[in-house]
């Protein structure tokens, strides 16, 4: 619970900087932040996979992905997100407002039905899950990454010139 | 319960095998002796075990960087470092003290914070990826359940602190040395951690000192049972050191800090302590994943030959390891650095396929054994490595030879 009460706000005031910060590269890496406090969040309430996988897959890979595409970026749009930020926040607080009530509630409703005696999960027993009763799942997600890589690598080759 | 295991095991405070822990040994008693509450006594035993840990490796780090100079001036017909001390013993004392008194110079562009940050944050995650590491059969600083997975993660903050140092310096060669430097460690990542894969699938577990205690025992009465000394071992093993060059920016895989192209990379505009700092996280780097690699592959602390259990085990590590760093400097004195094309195609059309089979070699292994036939596995999976390697190698100079190297950015 300490962790949580810890971690929680340090997890959202990175977060908020991550949308504020009006460098790219800044945003970035207070989303790798994020990113990595969530996973010491899950490391600290018992899900010691789920975090260090987090840390794995979110920090290593696709955060620094993200800021290394964003170094790529012209610093001319840099300006005009600036420019454009104080009107995007109406709108903005308009779209996620509604968001949040909807999970608060949600996840309100649903947390105390949690099934019991899944606090304690072994990682064997997470593998056995994943490749006998979610198989299905998890093979879909793979084809879906798959295609989204080779939309990916379609999109980012160069268009071939004409003679 | 904690005295109870501590009676179990402990046969005597001074026995070799135990020497190691001697330090939080001392540490615990002496608190207790004084009545200090529980929490201090294992606050303090942790202080002491991790102050063992960095000791041993600062050691090691001050000696390598001596006998690395020595050993590539040997390689190069030359005499190496001679002037401090005898035979240069003292020089890493000299370089720090050079390193400690230079000029801290910050650039007037680059972003103080994290400027200061990226030798840190390069720092941290070496010191805790060698806490994870079984040295000895007593003596494995913490031994966590997920340990390969624990290393693994903090892979993932080197590679961030790398970009952060490149971006933050606000300089060109630094920036182009971290993007070298990611793309790099993002290839080279994956063979590591694949070649590992099969070692999890065959011992079934990922605490480090269980894959170790899986290598215990000898094949044929003289034969250690070493992942290494298996077909898809020597092919994983293999992947993983080339790998683990690569992943510690060491050359022929240096070129994020290509001293001819782009100055000192990511370094390039740090000086003084931030600059040692650097240097340490990278030794400290290659430290942990040469051991990651010995106790995956090369069986960590167990003896080579039967017989020799008399010999503390953690003599046996530290002799790997100090094997495999060996041979990472005899590869550094042989091979030219290569160019980036030549790595990202040696990484994604070598390294990635051959470590990908071994995943499914070390499957067909496992099963073969439980069914009981250990020599159909021997034929099985050295025929599944063996021929698309021919394969691949044939395809591979093939398309090497055709493949004439155009300069695009530097023809427009």
């Amino acid at each position: 619970m300490t962790a949580l009460l810890i971690l929680s706000p340090l997890i959202m005031l990175a977060a908020l900087g991550a949308v504020w910060k009006a460098r790219p590269v800044h945003a970035g890496l207070l989303l790798a932040l994020t990113l990595s406090l969530a996973g010491m969040l899950y490391i600290a309430l018992g899900a010691e996979f789920l975090g260090l996988v987090q840390f794995m897959v979110y920090v290593g890979a696709v955060a620094v992905l993200i800021v290394f595409a964003l170094l790529i970026t012209r610093p001319r749009d840099e300006i005009e997100e600036i420019a454009r930020r104080p009107k995007s926040v109406g709108p903005g607080l308009l779209c996620t407002l509604p968001l949040l009530a909807t999970l608060l509630y949600t996840v309100d409703r649903t947390l105390p039905e949690a099934p019991p005696g899944t606090a304690d999960l072994p990682v064997r027993r997470i593998g056995e899950l994943l490749f006998t009763t979610h198989a299905p799942a998890v093979l879909a997600v793979a084809i879906l990454l798959t295609a989204v890589m080779l939309g990916a690598a379609l999109f980012a080759r160069e268009p071939s010139k004409k003679p | 319960m904690k005295t109870l295991i501590a009676q179990a095991a402990e046969p005597s405070l001074w026995s070799p095998e135990w020497l190691p822990l001697l330090p939080k040994r001392l540490v615990e008693n002496l608190l207790e002796h004084f009545n200090a509450p529980g929490w201090l006594v294992s606050i303090g035993g942790i202080a002491a075990g991790a102050a063992t840990v960095l000791a041993v490796f600062m050691t090691a780090f001050a000696l390598l960087s001596l006998i690395e100079r020595k050993t590539l001036a040997r390689a190069q017909n030359r005499i190496g470092p001679n002037r401090a001390g005898p035979f240069g013993i003292l020089q890493p004392v000299a370089d720090g003290i050079k390193m400690l008194t230079k000029e801290d110079i910050v650039p007037a562009k680059a972003e103080k914070l994290l400027h200061l940050l990226a030798p840190i944050l390069i720092v941290i995650p070496a010191i805790m990826a060698l806490g994870v590491l079984p040295y000895g059969r007593e003596w494995t600083p913490v031994p966590l359940e997920l340990g390969l997975l624990f290393f693994f993660a903090l892979g993932a903050l080197t590679e961030v602190s790398v970009f952060i140092a490149g971006w933050a310096s606000g300089s060109k060669f630094p920036m182009l040395g971290a993007m070298r430097a990611i793309s790099q460690m993002v290839s080279y990542e994956l063979p590591l951690v694949l070649s590992a894969i099969a070692v999890i699938m065959v011992s079934g577990t990922l605490s480090l000192p269980e894959i170790v205690a899986h290598q215990g025992g000898y094949h044929l009465g003289f034969l250690p049972a070493w992942h290494i000394l298996t077909p898809w071992g020597l092919v994983g093993g293999l992947v993983f050191f080339i790998a683990s060059i690569g992943e510690a920016n060491r050359c022929p895989f240096d070129l994020p800090e290509g001293e001819s192209e782009i100055v000192a990379g990511h370094m390039t505009e740090y000086s003084g302590f931030k600059y040692a700092l650097f240097f340490m996280g990278e030794y400290l780097g290659l430290f942990a994943i040469s051991g990651l690699g010995v106790t995956l592959f090369l069986g960590g602390w167990q003896a080579p030959f039967p017989g020799l259990g008399f010999v503390p085990s953690w003599i046996w590590f530290f002799a790997k390891l100090a094997a495999v760093i060996f041979l990472f400097l005899w590869i550094r004195a042989t091979f030219p650095r290569l160019r980036m094309d030549q790595l990202m195609r040696f990484g994604w059309l070598a390294l990635i396929p051959m470590s990908l089979l071994t995943i499914p070699a070390a499957g067909i292994w496992t099963l073969l054994h439980r069914a009981g036939h250990g020599l159909i596995a021997w034929v099985v999976t050295i025929a599944l490595l063996v021929v698309p390697f021919v394969i691949m190698t044939v395809l591979f100079n093939r398309g090497l030879a055709r493949s004439n190297r155009t300069y695009r950015f530097a023809e427009s």
